[in-house]
C-alpha cells in the first residue's frame, strides 16, 4: 500500500499541494498542513504525484507502507 | 557555413541583449557547458537544472551565488542564500513564517494602496512602466515589512540598482557598487541599533529577538552583521524582481496582444499569467553553485570544486519540458514541468507568495490603466545586471 508522507521540517505552508488536491492536503487557519487522506489510490495518484513534484520545498513523498 | 563558437559570457552585451538564443544553443550543443577561459560550467536543460537545484549536497551555495564570489574562495558573509544545511534550515525556519501565502495576505491592502498611488499619479501619455510604477512600488512593500522608515525606502532601491549594475565585460562589482553596498550596510547597521534600543512591530525587531541553534548546539542570537546581511538580501530580492517581472510583462503582452485581451476578458486568468511570465521571461536568469563533489549528468560530468551556473531561465524554455516553449501562452498546461522561475529546492524563493501577489495586483491595475497600449520600442532600455534581467525603461503610450 502506498501512502503520502510530509516532511514537516521542510514544509513551509505554501499550499501548492492543497491547490492541486484539497481532498488530501489541507492548510488550517494556523498555516499548519494536515493530511486528510494518506492513502494513495488509483483515483488520486496522478494528482498526488503532481503535488509531490510541484511542492517548492520537496516536502512531500510517496512511501510504500 | 560554420556556426560561430558557442560562448556563454554572462557579462557580455550579446547576453544582456538576448540571452535566449545563447540558451537555445547551449541546451542543444553543450548541455554541460564548459567555459575554458573562465573555468566554469553551466547547465541549461530542464532535467539537469531542476535536479541540480534539488541536490544541495553536490551543488553548494556556501561559497556564494555569483561567479566572482564563488571564485574568490573566501567564505562569504553569513546570509541565508550563502548557506547549506543545517545552517540554512535554521535561518530559513526563522524567516518563513512571515512569508507564507496566508501571512502575506496582511500586506494586500498596502500593496493595493501603493499600486493605486503610483498609477494614480501616472500620465497616460508619458508613462514608463518601470520608472513610474514597477520600480518604485515593490521596494516600498518589502522595506516597510523590514522596518525601514518611509523617507529611506526609495534610497534602498537606488543602492540595490547600483550594486547589481555591471558594464559589459565587468564581472565584479565596480567602485560605485562597492560604495552603495557600504552605504546600505551602514544604514542598516544604524537602523538595527535603533531597533535594539526601541523595538517595533517589524522584521528587523523580530530578527533581533530571535534565536537560532549555533554550532555548539546552543541557541544564540543573531549579530548585527547577520541581520544586516539578511535585510540587504530582502531588499534586493523583494524589490528588483517584481520590478523586472512587471516591466517584462508590459513588453511581452505588447508582442502578444491576444494574451492581453484574454486577461481583459477574464481576470481570473491573472494568476496563470503571472506563472507564465515567470516561465517565459522571469527576472532571475541563473544562480551559481559550487560543486562539492563530482556531478554526474546524462551528458557529462563536472569535477569537484567548480563554479556551475544553474540557468533556470534556459530550463524554462526547454522544449523537452514545455510544449512550444518559446511561445508565451497564459493558458498553457502548467503540469507539464516544474516552473523554475522562483527557483526550486531548499533555496527556492522565500518571498514567492509576496511576489505572486504583488505581480497579480500590478497586472490587475494595469489592465484598468492601459487596456490598450503600445510600447515605444525605441525607448526600451535593458538593465545590465548580475543574475537578473529586464528593463530599466519601458515607455508606453496608452491608446484611447
Amino acid at each position: 500500500m502506498k501512502k503520502v508522507e510530509v516532511d514537516f521540517g521542510l514544509c513551509e505552508s505554501n499550499g501548492v499541494c492543497m491547490g492541486i488536491i484539497p481532498e488530501v492536503f489541507h492548510l488550517d487557519d494556523n498555516d499548519e498542513l494536515h493530511i486528510l487522506q494518506p492513502e494513495v489510490t488509483p483515483h488520486n495518484e496522478h494528482e498526488i504525484r503532481e503535488a509531490v513534484r510541484q511542492c517548492p520545498r520537496q516536502a512531500i513523498s510517496i512511501v510504500e507502507d | 557555413m560554420t556556426k560561430p563558437k558557442l560562448v556563454f559570457d554572462p557579462f557580455s552585451k550579446e547576453f544582456f541583449d538576448n540571452p535566449f538564443e545563447i540558451y537555445r544553443r547551449m541546451r542543444e550543443e553543450a548541455p554541460v557547458y564548459y567555459n575554458e577561459e573562465e573555468d566554469f560550467y553551466a547547465l541549461t536543460r530542464h532535467e539537469d537544472v531542476a535536479a541540480a537545484f534539488r541536490d544541495h549536497e553536490t551543488y553548494s551555495s556556501a561559497r556564494g551565488c555569483d561567479l566572482a564570489m564563488v571564485r574568490t574562495g573566501e567564505v562569504p558573509q553569513r546570509s541565508i542564500i550563502f548557506m547549506d544545511p543545517p545552517d540554512h534550515r535554521h535561518m530559513r525556519s526563522l524567516l518563513n513564517k512571515a512569508f507564507t501565502p496566508r501571512a502575506i495576505q496582511s500586506q494586500r491592502e498596502t500593496v493595493i494602496e501603493l499600486v493605486d498611488r503610483y498609477l494614480g499619479a501616472a500620465d497616460p501619455d508619458h508613462f514608463d512602466v518601470v520608472q513610474d510604477f514597477s520600480g518604485p512600488f515593490p521596494v516600498e512593500v518589502i522595506t516597510r515589512m523590514a522596518g525601514v522608515p518611509q523617507e529611506s525606502r526609495q534610497q534602498v532601491r537606488h543602492w540595490i540598482d547600483t550594486s547589481l549594475h555591471r558594464e559589459p565585460g565587468q564581472t565584479e562589482m565596480g567602485e560605485a557598487g562597492m560604495k552603495a553596498t557600504i552605504d546600505s550596510a551602514m544604514f542598516y547597521y544604524n537602523l538595527i541599533q535603533e531597533r535594539r534600543a526601541d523595538p517595533q512591530d517589524d522584521m528587523i525587531s523580530r530578527l533581533i529577538a530571535a534565536e537560532i541553534p549555533r554550532e555548539d548546539g546552543r541557541l544564540g542570537k543573531l549579530d548585527d552583521i547577520e541581520i544586516t546581511g539578511f535585510v540587504v538580501l530582502l531588499g534586493g530580492a523583494g524589490a528588483e524582481t517584481v520590478t523586472k517581472l512587471v516591466g517584462n510583462a508590459a513588453v511581452i503582452f505588447a508582442s502578444y496582444p491576444d494574451q492581453w485581451q484574454k486577461l481583459l476578458d477574464d481576470r481570473s486568468k491573472i494568476p496563470a499569467a503571472v506563472e507564465e511570465l515567470l516561465r517565459y521571461e522571469g527576472p532571475v536568469q541563473y544562480n551559481v553553485r559550487y560543486t562539492l563533489k563530482e556531478a554526474r549528468l546524462r551528458h557529462g560530468t563536472i569535477p569537484p570544486g567548480k563554479p556551475v551556473f544553474l540557468i533556470g531561465a534556459a530550463a524554462n524554455r526547454d522544449p523537452e519540458a514545455f510544449t512550444d516553449a518559446d511561445t508565451f501562452d497564459i493558458d498553457r498546461d502548467r503540469s507539464q514541468a516544474q516552473n523554475l522561475g522562483l527557483g526550486y529546492g531548499i533555496h527556492s524563493c522565500l518571498g514567492a507568495a509576496l511576489a505572486r501577489m504583488e505581480s497579480a495586483i500590478a497586472l490587475e491595475k494595469l489592465l484598468d490603466f492601459m487596456p490598450r497600449y503600445e510600447v515605444d520600442s525605441g525607448g526600451l532600455q535593458r538593465v545590465h545586471m548580475q543574475n537578473v534581467a529586464g528593463y530599466s525603461n519601458v515607455p508606453v503610450r496608452v491608446l484611447r
